[in-house]
């Protein structure tokens, strides 16, 4: 590890919580994560490490958050309180705020339909089980609008608008 | 009971069998539904929970505020959008820095959030509300003879502080006893609590490794019991643990992954009497055997 470009006071920008200072490297946060098994594995305690540490470009480049099924059961264990889990996603939006080609591609989706996946238009089979028809908000162009101006409002949509304007 | 429905991305899209379950079985039961017409993504963690507080909480109380409007509770089969919407819920309950900033968010809608209406799981209000004695008292047909295994959905359980509803989040019961209230037997094995590893990133950044994780839970399952099917109450375990096997057979020039998947609320209308064809027709495991068994009974 080289701690020559270690931030001291990194761990504030990213997951500003007194808690994770209590993490004691008991690792009780991997038993049970799916992710865990991944290759490469996310292992959440070094997670933690990294950031009290401020290891600021290991942490930029580091894939592993996204591999997180969300499961929360490290945030059901850990007997510090670190919740994990919310630490995951406070890493994955400040690599976002910091590298837009982190900007999850489902986003983009969720904000021209409402969704991210195409709801609504498969009504024929929706017929044929005896389904009504979806008052979804992409048949609402009122109100998809709205909720875009919405979404304009806050930073990520914002500060990428070029990722979300039509055609 | 009157409650808004809230259906999600992946159930009305590509298992809108288990829409038709839902439908069909609550209103049975005294719990009737109403649409959450307009409502949006829940937002799923891998999207605005991952890029800021704003988008993510803006989009919960989007949501929220449309069940809000209407005076009604939220009910949720998803397991994911369960959980985003109630954690998104809590931030926003106990927070009123928070909420005010949402409530300007959404003020563009004339709707206005106070964080009244509560989220609840399907297989919650089917286990406190209704309960299995009405259940087992309301079905024409039984699963007698059959042997279930459950797959507890992760997001019903952790963290228990904020999402649970089990006395024990270790020792999860709520789905069991539903199930045994329909007649199945219901067999336990080791890997029960193990999470189905189709959520999130994990299954797309480690394909191998994720296939090879839900194996062990599958070799668990045809190992330690009679298991006739897999019981689940959330659209991403169904969709997974269904889908996997054929992929596992391919992999291995095998035909022992053939363990039919159901949400609970299929074999609920399935024993209920409703039409196959509409509440349990999408699936990549055969279902037939089951099936046969419950119309035949
Ligand atoms: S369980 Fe908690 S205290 Fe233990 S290593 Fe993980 S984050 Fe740290
Ligand atoms: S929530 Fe994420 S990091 Fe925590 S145990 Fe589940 S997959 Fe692992």
């Amino acid at each position: 590890m080289d701690f020559s470009q270690s931030d001291k006071d990194l761990w504030k920008q990213i997951y500003h919580t007194k808690d994770l200072l209590h993490c004691f490297n008991c690792s009780t946060c991997l038993s049970g994560c799916p992710a865990s098994h991944g290759d490469p594995p996310l292992l959440v305690r070094n997670l933690a490490r990294m950031v009290v540490y401020g290891l600021e470009e290991d942490l930029l480049n580091d894939d592993t958050p996204w591999a997180c099924v969300s499961c929360s059961r490290c945030e059901e264990m850990c007997p510090m309180d670190v919740k994990p889990f919310e630490m995951i996603l406070a890493i994955r939006r400040w690599q976002t705020s910091n590298d837009e080609t982190r900007v999850p591609t489902a986003i983009v989706e969720i904000y021209k339909r409402g969704y991210t996946q195409s709801v609504g238009t498969n009504t024929e089979l929706r017929a044929s089980l005896g389904l009504p028809e979806l008052q979804t908000i992409t048949k609402m162009p009122e109100m998809l609008k709205l909720y875009q101006e919405m979404l304009m409002k806050t930073p990520v949509v914002s500060e990428n608008d070029y990722m979300f304007n039509e055609e | 009971m009157e409650l808004c429905l809230f259906l999600g991305c992946n159930t009305p899209a590509i298992r809108p069998d288990v829409e038709r379950a839902i439908r069909a079985t609550m209103p049975e039961l005294g719990v009737d539904l109403a649409d959450a017409e307009g409502y949006v993504c829940c937002p799923a963690f891998g999207s605005f929970p991952s890029t800021d507080d704003d988008s993510y909480l803006a989009s919960s109380g989007w949501n929220l505020s449309i069940a809000e409007a209407k005076g009604l509770d939220i009910m949720v089969q998803c397991g994911s959008c369960y959980s985003s919407l109630r954690m998104g819920r809590d931030h926003l309950a106990h927070d009123e820095e928070k909420l005010a900033r949402v409530n300007e968010l959404i003020e563009l809608t004339g709707r206005k959030l106070e964080c009244k209406t509560k989220v609840r799981h399907v297989s919650e209000i089917l286990y406190n509300e209704v309960g299995p004695e009405k259940i087992a008292k309301t079905i024409k047909k039984n699963l007698n003879g059959l042997h279930g295994v459950i797959q507890y959905p992760c997001h019903t359980l952790f963290p228990s502080e904020i999402v649970g509803f089990e006395e024990s989040p270790r020792e999860p019961k709520a789905l069991r006893i539903l199930t045994e209230a329909m007649g199945a037997t219901v067999d336990h094995y080791s890997r029960e609590l193990q999470c189905c590893g189709g959520a999130g990133g994990f299954s797309k950044s480690s394909p191998a490794e994720a296939t090879e994780f839900t194996k062990t839970k599958l070799d668990a399952i045809i190992e330690e019991t009679k298991a006739d099917f897999i019981v689940v109450s959330c659209i991403t375990c169904l969709m997974y643990l269904d889908n996997i096997q054929k992929k596992l057979n391919e992999a291995e020039g095998t035909d022992k992954y053939h363990i039919p998947v159901f949400d609970y609320n299929q074999l609920l209308a399935l024993c209920m009497g409703f039409d196959p064809k509409q509440v349990a027709s999408i699936c990549t495991v055969p279902r037939n055997k089951v099936i046969d068994r419950i119309t035949a009974g």
